[in-house]
């Protein structure tokens, strides 16, 4: 389990560069700390086309350096620590993927339902196709299933709900986006992990389905029972939680856009404050 | 024969918060148990492995009979998912046994626990469905998918916190009422205090 903590520690870590009201650039052949060169990202991908065919037990060094068409001492000069610094960084690698993704997906949003459903759908669909990690699941499963329970589950909530939320913060206070993305986070992992039959959260319109019925009245109340700030939920456009594979090619090549500062603007469709008076009377 | 399969697995579970998963064998669990091991053999014909994965399944059962029992004098719906969540929290976290096993062996329990946690799952929606019923859903709502959807949540509140403190009354009104069901119950949402 050389995996476990170092991976989730670094991505805490990116989560963290972010403490100052910056916004994360979570880029994934430039973290920083780290040895960026070409040949890093070349093992990473070579390894992640190991993982997809033999899962971590069966990868070597010297599968890896085969798959990279680089040498065995080249592996070796960017990762001393050999096949489990590999490994760790392929997990460090695949979260920022995941995280610079979601970035671009929640920057580029124009309301808060295209935010949700745009990134439920973007971690969705990128968890549910991706190679390595289907055949650790299937195969490997104590691999991935220790970051999925308990503790490890409550580290990984906080970390993708510390980087999410700042992005929501355009629509509601900084501890209702919080709270929501942790609960966006909740969500997303409960169908990766369990899949649902009715419920099919790389679909934009079944994900529409879910945070219009269950998420958006949930937030409404919440912020109802927290205070008189208003929350701008303006309906779900037709078409705008279609995955943009262009947008998130640009992922890797520039910033997520930064939000706007926090403009709390009512539409007719959310009116939280005045929808909830009646009823806390 | 019900009679040793239960004699077999307590003494196994004894086993465990002695030893962890890994240690224990099908020789300690027949000792525990007072049987032999053919007798084990015979009821778990798989030997240690399904006698393990027997365990865990039986373990987590035990753990929703308490929790069933806990909830059972509930009013409504939100106080059924209140005291559960509550209860639930609690159990797992004063629950020794599972607590050192997740510190020092979670891949050897893991894998088990969540292929359990879609029976849980399946369990608590259906558990949920009468009070659904009885509350009322909003329209629109369909009432396996929300039961299942409050599932998974309940599940996952469980398992992980978060940012919620599941020890405090007040914020797990807030947690059921707000958050959970405010998109799920008939009439306007609920976002009163506690039961008292």
């Amino acid at each position: 389990m050389a995996i476990r903590g170092t991976a989730l520690q670094a991505v805490a870590d990116v989560a963290d560069d972010k403490a100052g009201g910056m916004l994360p650039s979570v880029h994934p052949d430039a973290t920083p700390s780290r040895q960026s060169s070409p040949n890093r990202v070349r093992i990473i991908d070579a390894t992640l086309a190991c993982l997809a065919l033999h899962g971590t037990s069966k990868t070597t060094v010297d599968d890896i350096a085969r798959r990279a068409s680089v040498s065995r001492a080249t592996v070796y000069r960017v990762f001393p620590g050999g096949r489990d610094e590999v490994l760790g960084a392929v997990v460090d690698t695949e979260m920022a993927r995941l995280f610079s993704a979601l970035g671009v997906r929640l920057g580029e949003a124009g309301d808060l339902t295209e935010a949700l459903v745009g990134g439920i759908v973007e971690a969705s669909t990128r968890i549910r196709g991706h190679a390595a990690l289907a055949y650790l699941v299937e195969h490997e499963p104590e691999m991935v299933l220790g970051h999925l329970a308990f503790d490890e589950s409550d580290r990984l909530l906080a970390t993708a709900s510390r980087f999410t939320a700042p992005f929501l913060a355009r629509w509601m206070s900084p501890m209702e986006a919080g709270r929501v993305a942790e609960w966006a986070t909740r969500i997303v992992l409960s169908y990766a992990i369990a899949p649902s039959s009715q419920m099919d959260l790389t679909q934009p319109a079944q994900t529409a389905h879910l945070v219009k019925t269950f998420v958006l009245p949930g937030i409404r109340a919440l912020h109802a029972a927290d205070g008189p700030t208003a929350i701008d939920i303006t309906p779900f456009e037709q078409g705008c939680g279609q995955p943009d594979r262009h947008a998130v090619g640009d992922a890797a090549h520039g910033r997520p856009t930064t939000p706007p500062d926090a403009h709390h603007q009512l539409s007719e469709y959310s009116n939280p404050v005045e929808q909830c008076k009646g009823a806390t009377t | 024969m019900a009679d040793t399969r239960q004699r077999i697995l307590e003494a196994t579970y004894t086993c465990v918060a002695r030893w962890g998963l890994a240690k224990t064998s099908v020789e300690d669990a027949a000792r525990e148990a007072k049987v032999s091991r053919a007798t084990v053999y015979r009821v778990f014909p798989g030997g240690r492995e399904e006698l393990i994965s027997a365990v865990v399944g039986w373990a987590t059962l035990e753990f929703f009979i308490r929790l069933y029992e806990q909830v059972q004098g509930a009013t409504s719906l939100e106080q059924v998912m209140e005291r559960g969540i509550m209860f639930a929290h609690r159990s797992i976290v004063e629950d020794e046994v599972l607590q050192r096993v997740m510190q020092t062996e979670p891949e050897k329990l893991l894998p088990t626990l969540t292929f359990e946690s879609i029976r849980i799952r399946q369990g608590i929606a259906e558990f949920l469905v009468p009070y659904l019923e009885q509350r009322g859903v909003a329209q629109g709502v369909n009432l396996k998918e929300a039961a299942d959807f409050l599932a998974r949540m309940v599940l996952s509140y469980m398992s992980a916190p978060g940012r919620w403190d599941l020890d405090d009354p007040d914020q797990v009104a807030q947690l059921v009422r707000a958050e959970l069901l405010a998109g799920v119950v008939a009439g306007p949402g609920q976002v009163a205090g506690p039961d008292h």
